[in-house]
């Protein structure tokens, strides 16, 4: 931790100016903002302090990977799943687990409550009303989110469900499915409305944000789609060279994503290419010189209407990027170690803490297997940087 | 976009300004299974008999550089015969000894040809030498030609002797097609 701390001292600039939180000055959430910059001005991510590992928090409950996990919009609660489908909905201020949906066996749809197959992805109403959960069973279970009582069952995906996500305001939910489909569904009148095609290869990943509008990730087939929903079209974009693995909108207009070969994309919706490709960005791993491979990017996160990127991958830390000038850079900040497969990775709506959701094998399949992890969550804070560096060193070391 | 469109051409707009913005298609129309990974060139066929490449036939400079190919088919005529000469199984026989009057009606054929285009030239020397002697060049019908090279025929039978035989058959022939001209008991 100490020289992780040095190493930011060295390249933090001097902005005395900031505040003690920890928020870029033109994010919609926030209203108390001190700084009023202009709508022009690009959002500044004020530095970040790398938290000591004795900061973060780790929450077993799991027996196996986790392999999605979500916060609550109010930051109270973390929803999160794992590979032998279970969820578990804890408490982030005591981190106790309030309810445990045990993972079914095979075989035991009809009576079972809760999953009988690796639940793949899951998303929370912007409201924190219901919770959809997906899996490997093409079935998208929605329950209550304050009693974690079952509601509905959405059938109709012919694969297993990848993608989740709830459009902001509203109770309007868009899956996406290995199946290479994209379908919508209403939660509250438990209703189906349409399906919308256009990939090649199975859907890896999915975020949606106020707009009737959905961002998926495409996996082999290498193009991130921009789905329209009203007007039943969509755009594509091409970058990436590996398999897209990951994705997240960073706000309306921008979204980055990650693939197997390492490589971290900034895109915009004006540009077909991405505006900024960080190639094997959490490094190579490899017994010899000549056999080195990228390590795979499973998880990015990233900060609402900001400017801070978070990437996770099994190289041993969750790597946290900046995005330059009008998103055409991204430079790295810190690390923050951690040992295992960074399935997911949330921020919460505030920006305080980053969850991450740790499992010995990768969310989607079992190519490697890092014993030394343990299968939880771990809730990191990210605490601000004051003025003077004095005392702030101390308290962060 | 539109005003420079009514100016210029499409072509000229998208070579001017190359577009970067992402490609937007429908939602809609459902994607087949099978997806094409790698590009994979189409295979162009070209008939050399049509094709431009191959120039124009001559046939004098055709057969000088294919002459090497008579060569050739006379050592497969002789494989043909040794093997006809060794083969027992009687299916096979009847095919290797069709085999093998094909190559040898095809030889002939070749001749032929090879006689016709030599009595060409030496029609036209005649015509060159007369019509450098000064006198006037005349050009020879086409029942004359045939004419001539029945004579040609007739002269080589007499002088290999077959000339009483083919004269038969050829009465024969004639017999029977005339035989075909004549009313039949149907029609009468």
């Amino acid at each position: 931790a100490k020289r992780t701390i040095r190493q930011f001292n060295s390249c933090i600039s001097t902005n005395t100016k900031t505040d003690g939180v920890f928020t870029s000055s033109n994010r919609k959430e926030k209203t108390q903002s001190t700084k009023t910059v202009t709508e022009t001005a690009p959002p500044r991510a004020s530095p970040v302090c790398p938290p000591a590992a004795a900061a973060i928090r780790v929450l077993r409950g799991h027996q196996h990977s986790v392999t999605c996990l979500v916060v609550s919009p109010d930051d109270k609660f973390i929803f999160s799943a794992a590979k032998d489908g279970s969820v578990i909905k804890w408490e982030v201020e005591s981190g106790k687990r309030l309810c445990v949906v045990p993972g079914g066996k095979k075989g035991t749809e009809g009576q079972h409550m809760g999953h009988t197959a690796h639940v793949l992805c899951i998303a929370i109403s912007s409201d924190g009303k219901y919770l959809a959960t997906g899996d490997r069973n093409k079935l998208i279970l929605i329950w209550e989110a304050a009693t974690c009582k079952r509601l509905y069952t959405f059938t109709g995906h012919r694969d297993a469900v990848s993608g989740l996500s709830f459009r902001k305001g509203t109770y309007q939910l868009y899956s996406a499915s290995h199946d290479r489909s994209v379908k919508v569904w209403n939660v509250e009148e438990n209703a189906y409305l349409e399906t919308l095609f256009g990939h090649q290869d199975i859907i890896t990943g999915m975020d949606s944000l106020s707009r009737e509008c959905c961002v998926t990730s495409g996996g082999r087939d290498g193009t991130v789609r921009f789905w329209k929903i009203p007007e039943e079209s969509q755009l594509i974009f091409y970058g990436h060279q590996g398999s897209i693995d990951c994705i997240q909108l960073i706000n309306e207009e921008h979204m980055v994503s990650g693939a197997d070969d390492g490589s971290v994309a900034l895109w915009g919706l004006a540009k077909k290419k991405p505006l900024a490709l960080v190639r094997q960005s959490h490094g190579t791993q490899g017994s010899a010189q000549d056999l080195q491979q990228p390590y795979w990017v499973s998880a990015v996160a990233a900060l609402l209407n900001s400017d801070l990127v978070a990437t996770g991958s099994h190289s041993g830390c969750v790597k946290l990027w900046k995005c330059g000038e009008g998103f055409q850079k991204l430079e790295p900040l810190c690390d923050i170690p951690l040992i295992g497969f960074v399935n997911s990775l949330k921020f919460s709506s505030t920006g305080d803490f980053l969850v991450a959701g740790i499992g010995q094998e990768h969310r989607l399949g079992r190519w490697w297997r890092v014993k030394e992890a343990k299968n939880s969550i771990c809730i990191i804070p990210l605490k601000c940087r004051a003025e003077a560096p004095g005392p702030m060193a101390a308290d962060c070391a | 976009m539109l005003v420079w469109d009514s100016f210029c051409p499409l072509l000229l707009t998208s070579m001017l300004f190359p577009s970067f913005r992402p490609v937007e298609t429908s939602a809609k129309k459902p994607m087949p299974f099978l997806r094409q990974v790698v590009p994979v060139t189409k295979k162009v066929h070209r008939d050399p008999r049509f094709d431009d490449l191959s120039g124009e036939y001559n046939p004098e400079i055709f057969m000088k550089t294919y002459s090497f190919l008579d060569t050739i088919k006379k050592q497969e005529k002789e494989m043909v015969q040794k093997q006809l000469k060794k083969c027992r199984n009687m299916e096979q026989k009847e095919k290797l000894q069709q085999l093998l009057n094909r190559m040898t009606q095809q030889e002939q054929a070749q001749k032929k040809q090879q006689k016709r285009r030599e009595r060409e030239l030496t029609l036209k020397r005649q015509q060159r030498e007369l019509a450098k002697q000064g006198k006037k060049p005349f050009f020879l019908k086409k029942s004359e030609k045939r004419k001539l090279e029945l004579a040609e025929k007739y002269a080589e039978l007499k002088r290999s002797g077959k000339l009483e035989s083919f004269l038969n058959k050829k009465r024969k022939r004639n017999a029977v097609k005339d035989k075909r001209r004549l009313p039949t008991q149907k029609n009468l």
